[in-house]
C-alpha cells in the first residue's frame, strides 16, 4: 500500500505546472506491463487492427489480387447502392436474422419455462441434453445431415410428413421454401444455446416475488406476463442481441447446402455474397466495401445494445 | 403431465436426425435409406467406415483438426493470460486506452479482416498450410477480456502478500492467479477448442489440398466429390460427430456452464 501511495505522490509531483507531463516514476513498471501485453498487442496489430484498417483502405480500390490495385475513390460504395443482388442478400439476411430471433426467443423461453418445473431427473436430463447437443456439432456435419433429412425422396421429414397427410416441398429447389428450411435447421442447431441462456435467466427470478404474486391471487398467466417476463427482460434482451448478431453473419449452412445462393438467390446472405465477391470472382475492393457494411450493422446493433440495456430493460 | 409429454416429444424429435444418421451409417448399402425409415440397424455392418479413407484422407484430416485446435487453444490461452494479468494487475501508460481499443475490436466481424489476412498469408507463403488457421487464432480478444474480468474478482491482497514474500509477477500469475481461475480457464479452453474444431469459414478460405484439410471442410469435400455413396458420407459424418458427442456427454456440465457464462453463439 505504502509503495503505491509513494508512487502516486511521485507521479503527481512529476506533473509540471506547464502541463507537459513527464513521468519518470514508472519506467520500469511500464516496461513490465508492456512485456506482458506485448504478445497480445503484436498479434492484435497483425491479425485484427491492421487487417481492419486495410479492409477500409481496400474498399477504395479495385483489385483482383494479381494485377496492381487501382484507386477508384467511392466507386465501390456507389456500386453497392445500385447492386440489386446485394439488396437481395441484405433482405434475405434480415429475414433470416429476424426469424431466427423470434423463433429462438419464443422457443427458448417456452422450453426454459417448461423445464424449470418439478419433473423427474431423468426427463430433465434427457430434455436438456437433447436440446443442447446439436450446438456442439460442427455446422458442416449438421448441414450435410439435414440435406439428407429433408431430401424429397428418402428424407425422414418427407416420409413422416406424408404419413400425416402433409406434402412437403422440394426444399432447396423451391425459392419460397429454401430460406425457411435454413431457418428451421438453424433452429435445431442453436436452440439449445438460447434455452440455456433463458434457463439461467429464469433461475435469477426471485421465488418470493412469484409466491407473493400467487398469494395476491394472480394466476399462472398473470405471473408470467407481469412478474417473470419483466424480471427476465435483461436476459431476453441479451439473447435477442446475441442471436441477431450470430444470425446476421450466417454463412456455413447456406454455403454448404446451397453453394450458389439457392434457387433465385433465395438463400444468398450478405456474408456469402462477400465470400463470392472476394474469393470466387476476386473483386477484393468490392468485397471489402461489403464487409464494411457488415461491420456497420454489427456496430449499430452493439450500440443499440448499450443504449437499450440502460433504457428499455427492467433492472432490479 | 401434458407439458412433460410435450417435452419428451420435443426431445425425441431433436434426437431423431442423429439416430437416423448413426443407424444408416451401419446399415448395409442395399437396405440403407429405406422408406419407411429403418430405426434399428439389423443387419449391421462397419464396412462404410472402412471405405472413407478411399475417398478422403480422413485420418490425416482428423490429425490436422486436432493440431490446429490444440495449438490455437494452448497458444491463445497463454497470450490471453499474460495480457489479462497486465490489464488486471499492472499499471502502465496507455493501459486503459489499449484495453478499450482491443475491446472495440469485438465488434469487427471476422469476415471483414479475412481478406487482408488472406493477402498477408499469401505473401508469407502460408496459404494452404495449417499455420494460416492457427496463427490468427492466437489472438482472442474475447478471451483476454473474459479472463481479465475473472482476474479482477481475485482479491488483490493475495498478490500483495506474495509480493512482500518476494514473489515476481510471473510467479504470482502462474502459481497463484492461474490456479485460482480454474472455471474461467476451463470455459475458455472449451470454447476456443470447440470454435477451432468446428471452424468451416477459415479452412474454406485458406486450405485447398485434401491432405491439408481439417475435418469440417473434408466432410463437405467428401460429399461434393462423391465418388462413394451416401452411406459412406453418413459414416464420415458419424465418425466426426460421435467423438464430439462423447466428449460433450462426459463434460456436459462444464460445457453448458462455459457457454452460458461466456454467452457466445457459434
Amino acid at each position: 500500500m505504502t509503495d503505491t501511495a509513494v508512487r502516486a505522490v511521485r507521479r503527481r509531483a512529476s506533473v509540471r505546472p506547464g502541463g507537459d507531463r513527464v513521468r519518470p516514476a514508472g519506467p520500469r513498471r511500464d516496461r513490465v506491463g508492456y512485456a506482458f501485453v506485448s504478445p497480445a498487442v503484436l498479434l492484435f496489430l497483425v491479425f485484427v487492427l491492421g487487417p481492419f484498417v486495410a479492409a477500409i483502405g481496400l474498399s477504395f480500390f479495385a483489385w483482383d489480387m494479381l494485377t496492381p490495385a487501382r484507386f477508384t475513390g467511392v466507386d465501390n460504395f456507389t456500386r453497392m447502392f445500385a447492386d440489386p443482388l446485394l439488396y437481395k442478400a441484405l433482405a434475405n439476411t434480415f429475414v433470416f436474422a429476424l426469424a431466427s430471433v423470434v423463433t429462438h426467443l419464443v422457443g427458448g423461453l417456452l422450453l426454459a419455462l417448461a423445464v424449470n418445473r418439478a419433473m423427474s431427473r431423468a426427463l430433465s436430463y434427457f430434455v436438456r441434453t437433447a436440446l443442447f447437443f446439436p450446438f456442439v456439432i460442427s455446422w458442416a456435419a449438421v448441414a450435410l445431415l439435414w440435406k439428407y433429412v429433408l431430401d424429397p425422396t428418402f428424407g425422414i421429414v418427407t416420409h413422416y410428413a406424408g404419413e400425416l397427410g402433409i406434402s412437403t416441398p422440394d426444399w432447396f429447389t423451391d425459392p419460397a421454401w429454401a430460406l425457411p428450411a435454413i431457418i428451421g435447421i438453424d433452429f435445431w442447431h442453436t436452440i439449445g444455446f438460447t434455452f440455456v441462456i433463458m434457463l439461467a435467466g429464469l433461475q435469477t427470478v426471485p421465488k418470493e416475488l412469484v409466491e407473493a404474486a400467487r398469494c395476491d391471487g394472480a394466476n399462472g398467466r398473470q405471473i408470467l406476463w407481469h412478474v417473470t417476463i419483466p424480471l427476465m427482460s435483461p436476459t431476453i434482451f441479451f439473447a435477442a442481441v446475441i442471436t441477431f448478431i450470430g444470425a446476421f453473419q450466417i454463412f456455413d449452412p447456406v454455403q454448404i447446402i446451397t453453394p450458389q445462393g439457392g434457387p433465385d438467390d433465395s438463400t444468398l446472405t450478405v456474408v456469402m455474397y462477400l465470400y463470392q465477391k472476394g474469393f470466387e470472382s476476386f473483386q477484393v475492393g468490392y468485397a471489402s466495401a461489403v464487409s464494411l457494411l457488415v461491420f456497420v450493422v454489427m456496430m449499430a446493433v452493439t450500440l443499440l445494445q448499450f443504449r437499450g440495456s440502460r433504457k428499455w430493460v427492467h433492472h432490479q | 403431465m401434458v407439458v412433460n409429454a410435450v417435452l419428451l416429444a420435443v426431445g425425441l424429435l431433436m434426437v431423431a436426425p442423429l439416430v437416423w444418421l448413426v443407424v444408416q451409417s451401419v446399415t448395409p448399402e442395399k437396405s440403407a435409406f429405406s422408406i419407411p425409415p429403418e430405426w434399428v440397424p439389423v443387419p449391421f455392418t462397419f464396412d462404410h467406415f472402412g471405405s472413407i479413407p478411399d475417398l478422403v484422407p480422413f485420418g490425416r484430416m482428423a490429425l490436422n483438426s486436432l493440431q490446429v485446435a490444440v495449438i490455437s487453444t494452448a497458444g491463445s490461452l497463454l497470450v490471453s493470460v499474460l495480457a489479462a494479468y497486465a490489464f488486471s494487475r499492472l499499471s502502465f501508460r496507455g493501459r486503459d486506452a489499449l484495453f478499450l481499443v482491443m475491446l472495440s475490436a469485438l465488434m469487427v466481424p471476422v469476415q471483414m479482416t479475412v481478406i487482408p489476412v488472406f493477402v498477408l498469408m499469401r505473401n508469407l507463403g502460408l496459404v494452404d498450410t495449417l499455420a494460416a488457421l492457427w496463427l490468427p487464432a492466437l489472438i482472442n480478444v474475447f478471451s483476454v477480456f473474459f479472463l481479465r474480468q475473472y482476474f479482477n474478482t481475485i482479491p488483490r491482497e493475495l498478490d500483495e502478500a506474495a509480493r512482500i514474500d518476494g514473489a515476481g509477477h510471473l510467479w504470482i500469475l502462474f502459481r497463484m492467479i492461474v490456479p485460482l481461475s480454474g472455471p474461467a480457464l476451463a470455459a475458455m479452453t472449451i470454447l476456443t477448442f470447440e470454435l477451432s474444431w468446428n471452424n468451416y469459414f477459415g479452412p474454406l478460405i485458406f486450405l485447398s489440398t485434401p491432405e491439408h484439410m481439417t475435418l469440417p471442410i473434408g466432410l463437405v469435400a467428401l460429399q461434393n466429390g462423391q465418388g462413394g455413396s451416401s452411406v459412406v458420407v453418413f459414416a464420415a459424418i458419424t465418425a466426426v460427430v460421435l467423438p464430439v458427442l462423447a466428449v460433450f456427454l462426459a463434460f456436459q456440465r462444464s460445457f453448458v456452464a462455459s457457454i452460458a457464462s461466456a454467452g457466445l453463439r457459434g
